[in-house]
């Protein structure tokens, strides 16, 4: 049996009770934080916690190389640790459809993701997101890839939110913050046509989603980008049309400036 | 005021009177006479003492080339020269005649409008004739004879008038058929072919500093009669005296040989692709030295107070000091610290070099030899190929870790100095790789790395380079990211070889417009609709993009072109580079999120799909072959041949010149590593011999495993192969 199993959004707290169980009854506990990771817990943290040995895998040992993993799953119950969800904002799905072409069972615990806490926490509506995308530290030649511009563009006249998944580098410990995010953007919109408002775009930086502290501001993405907004992981949302009660929300949760958020306010 | 200063201050002044100025290059086989008679002609225009010319090859500058008493770096030197009513400046080089420094000679090529071919005598025509007449007129650049050492077929061979001119009369025919052989489909040049009669041709001993043409025959009444007198007897003094070889030669230079503004329009669209309606292309064309500045850099030398010297031809625009100039290739402006000239093997500083000379400039850091150099961005001109590629590596390692630094510095130089040589820079191992033209090239290399760098090096035996190539088209196949979310098909079938050869000869490549581009392709023999997807070109390979509006592919592109690049270089069986392969790309799946079609992705898949493509398309090893002609005395003719035999190698014909019989053949590069003292000992010394690299050939099948393995072992690789190479 090989359980997938989401750790959550921050620390060794943030994992569900289910999931808390089927980390008890593994034979063998795997983990990978190559795609994410847990900002408040260390691999030993989360060991202590459980009670568990856990064995972390690089990107190389959970995809090129699975078949230990399958070996063990065979005649055993494995649980393989993600932060977040399992399922989402990774390609794990990959490797769940190859272990069931090799017959073994599998299954999904949940953990809060990402995509919670950017509606959660800022009170942009869910059903009002469009389709995600990720800034990546660089890609060819650098600067934003033209596959995000249209995401966010193509979002964005449909009056939709875009939530920017921040790239991160686990090999280096690299995490890009939403302050470098937001530079990236604001050079690309004001160099974009597409993108009226160019770096005077609104933006809502959120920090350390999950923690006791997170930190939420809503600003123009030239301010934001001079903003430091302490330790990772970081999460930038750039909002389409705001409906009143998302308006209201971002004033009064991610002190976003009045003059602003006037002209995003559907009428 | 000195009598250098003097010439130096006529030198400025006829810098400016393109229709007085000559830029020639003295070109010839090893040992012809090239550097004396390049000194004797700098003798007679007064710029060395007439005793030590000859004796003191003035131009062999380097310690190295004087141990081993043959010119290594091309050298540039001016001088004037009177005829008729005016005053003229010549620049000249002095190239090297080893075939292991022809790189330097097609890069001098590229700054002069005349060749004076240099041929023995007694030698007569020899494979490196044949190799600079090519290299002289594929950059435009018109040829003269010189024929040398002619004292020897009177002194030494004893021949008679009629024997002598026979032996003249066959070597001028042998260079005629050179030149109509290479200039039939050029159809920018008349009749380039040299004559007696025409005073293109001229006879002499620089050695001994005498020279005739036919029209100087005409004007001292000498005759051959009189000259074979003069010789016999010993009165050679007397014989240069009454007709001195420098007259004779730097006339002929001047009478013949094209000044800029005859060569240049013809020149500038051979060597120069970019758009000839601009204002530029004008200046270059009128040798207009208020145009544009455009500079063609040929040379890159290290001056030990001036440091790093960029000499090159001017072609429009006047070059001086505190211009700050564009280097091809390179972002941004180098500023102009010096200008100047040579003279003998010293750069002497000027004001100002106009349009149609040729100069060294000092500041800009960014040029190697061959970069354009410009005052407004442009086009650059094409590249110098030199066609032969690096066959030999040479391991070289600093024997003290301290001078680690200092090594790779010099590396670096010395492959901006030398782009015929490939530097593998590893800063982990420390173990750095030179791959040059041969043996000869490396060994001189790292000698002058120990000896002018003072650094203390280990050097590996020379190994050598080999290439790996497909022999038939592929399936398409697959290769997918390691996160199995994106997947390309690929396709791979081999080049035509006219393609391969316009790839090497800069004619097809990424550097020239799109529209060239196509039509040098489909002339080539590619199809319309191939030669207008084509996307990358990387060493003699093209990618083409064979699909229709996949989403996400053109920013993924840079990523696959990486993947495949590192594909090639390392090939599938044994790490070496791959050539001739035209990769198809059919079709491609991508994943939605730019991070899950990263570096780490994307690079991996082509890599695999590629690989997979090669071996479906039975990729082989390829080693490097070298022509080889031996002279040798009849009696060690069977040892001659039995030492090409006995390497692997294919003797192609026999037969007699003069007295020696000569014996051509082919044999790998490999096998002809130690030839030298093994030749020297079959024949007691009594052969000479030239070899010539000849491109790549496939290696036969029952000897490609061991090979392949030999090479992983050397490589550090996992020994067994691919499971699908399994057609050895
Ligand atoms: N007898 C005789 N010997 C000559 C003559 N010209 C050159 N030599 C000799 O030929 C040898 C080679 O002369 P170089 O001038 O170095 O020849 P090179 O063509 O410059 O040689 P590389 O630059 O190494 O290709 C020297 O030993 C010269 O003294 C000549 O006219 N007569
Ligand atoms: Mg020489």
């Amino acid at each position: 049996m090989l359980t997938f199993v989401g750790l959550g959004l921050y620390d060794e707290r943030s994992i569900t009770i289910e999931g808390r169980d089927a980390l008890a009854d593994a034979d063998r506990v795997f983990a990978e934080f190559y795609t994410s990771k847990l900002a408040g817990a260390t691999t030993s943290d989360l060991e202590a916690f459980h009670d568990v040995d856990i064995e972390v895998r690089d990107r190389v040992g959970i995809e090129r190389d699975p078949e230990p993993l399958f070996d063990a799953a065979r005649d055993s119950s494995v649980a393989v640790l993600v932060a977040g969800d399992p399922m989402i904002a990774t390609t794990h799905v990959d490797l769940r459809l190859r272990a069931t072409e090799r017959e073994i069972d599998t299954r999904v615990v949940h953990g809060t993701t990402a995509q919670t806490a950017a509606s959660s926490l800022t009170g942009l509506q869910n059903y009002r997101f469009g389709k995600a995308t990720t800034l990546p530290f660089a890609y060819g030649s650098g600067g934003v890839p033209e596959s995000v511009l249209t995401t966010v563009s193509e979002n964005h006249e449909r009056g939709l939110h875009t939530l920017c998944y921040l790239d991160i580098e686990a090999e280096r410990e690299a995490y890009m913050g939403a302050d470098d995010a937001a530079r990236r953007l604001a050079s690309a919109f004001g160099e974009d046509e597409r993108f009226d408002a160019g770096e005077e775009t609104l933006a809502v930086a959120i920090a350390r989603a999950g923690s006791p502290a997170p930190t939420v501001r809503a600003d123009r993405l030239s301010v934001l980008s001079t903003t430091d907004f302490g330790d990772p992981l970081h999460l930038l949302v750039v909002p389409g049309d705001l409906h009143h009660v998302e308006a209201d929300a971002l004033e009064a949760l991610a002190g976003a400036p009045e003059d602003l958020i006037g002209s995003y306010r559907v009428r | 005021m000195g009598r250098r200063k003097k010439i130096v201050q006529q030198c400025e002044r006829l810098m400016d009177r393109p229709e007085n100025i000559r830029n020639i290059a003295i070109a010839a086989h090893v040992d012809h006479g090239k550097t004396t008679l390049t000194d004797n002609l700098l003798a007679g225009a007064g710029m060395i003492s007439d005793e030590t010319a000859g004796q003191q090859l003035m131009m062999d500058t380097e310690e190295d080339e004087q141990e081993r008493g043959i010119t290594i770096d091309a050298a540039n030197v001016s001088m004037t020269h009177e005829y008729g009513e005016n005053n003229h400046l010549i620049n000249l080089i002095d190239t090297p005649g080893h075939v292991d420094f022809g790189g330097d000679v097609t890069r001098a090529m590229r700054a002069v409008d005349g060749a004076l071919v240099v041929v023995d005598a007694v030698e007569g025509a020899m494979p490196q004739t044949e190799t600079v007449v090519r290299q002289a007129l594929r950059e435009g650049v018109k040829p003269a004879l010189f024929i040398n050492k002619v004292d020897r077929l009177i002194s030494e061979l004893q021949e008679g008038p009629e024997e002598m001119q026979r032996r003249l009369l066959n070597v001028i025919n042998d260079v005629n058929e050179l030149i109509r052989g290479m200039t039939q489909d050029m159809d920018d040049v008349d009749d380039w072919t040299v004559s007696v009669e025409e005073g293109t041709v001229a006879f002499g001993s620089a050695l001994y500093k005498w020279g005739v043409s036919m029209p100087s025959m005409q004007e001292t009444g000498m005759d051959f009669g009189e000259i074979i007198e003069l010789e016999q007897a010993g009165k050679r003094r007397e014989l240069s005296e009454r007709t001195p070889l420098s007259n004779v030669v730097l006339d002929m230079v001047c009478e013949h040989f094209p000044n800029p503004i005859d060569a240049q329009p013809r020149r500038i669209p051979r060597v120069w692709r970019g758009d000839d309606s601009l204002d530029l292309a004008e200046g270059m064309q009128l040798v207009d030295d208020e145009g544009d500045l455009v500079m063609m850099v040929t040379d890159i030398g290290i001056d030990p107070h001036a440091g790093e010297i960029a000499t090159g031809r001017v072609f429009s625009g006047t070059i001086e000091m505190g211009q700050e100039l564009y280097v091809s290739g390179t972002a941004g402006t180098n500023r102009v610290q010096s200008v100047g000239i040579f003279m003998g093997g010293e750069r002497e500083e000027v004001e100002r070099v106009p349009a149609g000379n040729i100069a060294a400039v000092t500041g800009l850091r960014n040029a190697i030899a061959g970069s354009t150099v410009s005052s407004v961005e442009m086009t650059p001109f094409e590249s110098i190929e030199h066609i032969s590629e690096p066959v030999i590596t040479k391991s070289v390692e600093a024997q003290s870790m301290d001078d680690l630094p200092k090594l790779i510095e010099t590396l670096r130089q010395v492959s901006k100095e030398d782009p015929t040589i490939q530097i593998t820079i590893n800063e982990d191992t420390g173990e750095h790789l030179i791959s040059g033209q041969g043996e000869l090239h490396l060994e001189v290399i790292t000698q002058r790395i120990e000896r002018n760098q003072g650094i203390p090096v280990t050097t590996g035996e020379p190994i050598v380079v080999f290439r790996e190539a497909i022999r038939g088209a592929s399936d398409t196949v697959e290769g997918m990211s390691p996160n199995r979310h994106n997947r390309f098909y690929l396709h791979a079938e081999p080049l035509p070889e006219e393609i391969v050869e316009g790839i090497q000869r800069g004619e097809i490549s990424m550097d020239i417009p799109e529209l060239e581009r196509r039509e040098a392709l489909q002339e080539a023999g590619m199809d319309k609709d191939t030669s207008q997807n084509v996307e990358h070109i990387h060493g003699t390979n093209i990618l083409i993009d064979d699909t229709k509006g996949i989403q996400h592919l053109n920013e993924t592109m840079e990523l696959v072109i990486e993947g495949l690049e590192e594909a090639l270089n390392d090939g599938p069986l044994a790490a070496e580079p791959v050539q001739g392969t035209l990769l198809r790309l059919e079709d491609a799946r991508l994943h939605e999120d730019a991070i899950h079609r990263g570096p780490a992705q994307v690079i991996p898949a082509t890599r695999e799909a590629v690989h997979r493509a090669l071996i479906d398309g039975r990729i082989a090893l390829l080693e490097p072959i070298q022509d080889v002609r031996i002279d040798v005395p009849s009696e060690h003719m069977g040892p001659a041949s039995g030492e090409i035999q006995g390497r692997r190698g294919r003797v192609d014909d026999m037969f007699q010149e003069g007295d020696l019989m000569v014996v051509e053949g082919v044999a790998p590069v490999e096998e002809m590593i130690g030839f030298s003292s093994d030749i020297r000992s079959a024949t007691e010394g009594r052969a000479s011999w030239n070899t010539e690299n000849a491109g790549f050939q496939v290696m036969a099948d029952n000897l490609q495993p061991d090979k392949i393995r030999e090479i992983r072992e050397r490589k550090g690789m996992k020994l067994e192969l691919p499971p699908a190479v399994d057609y050895f």
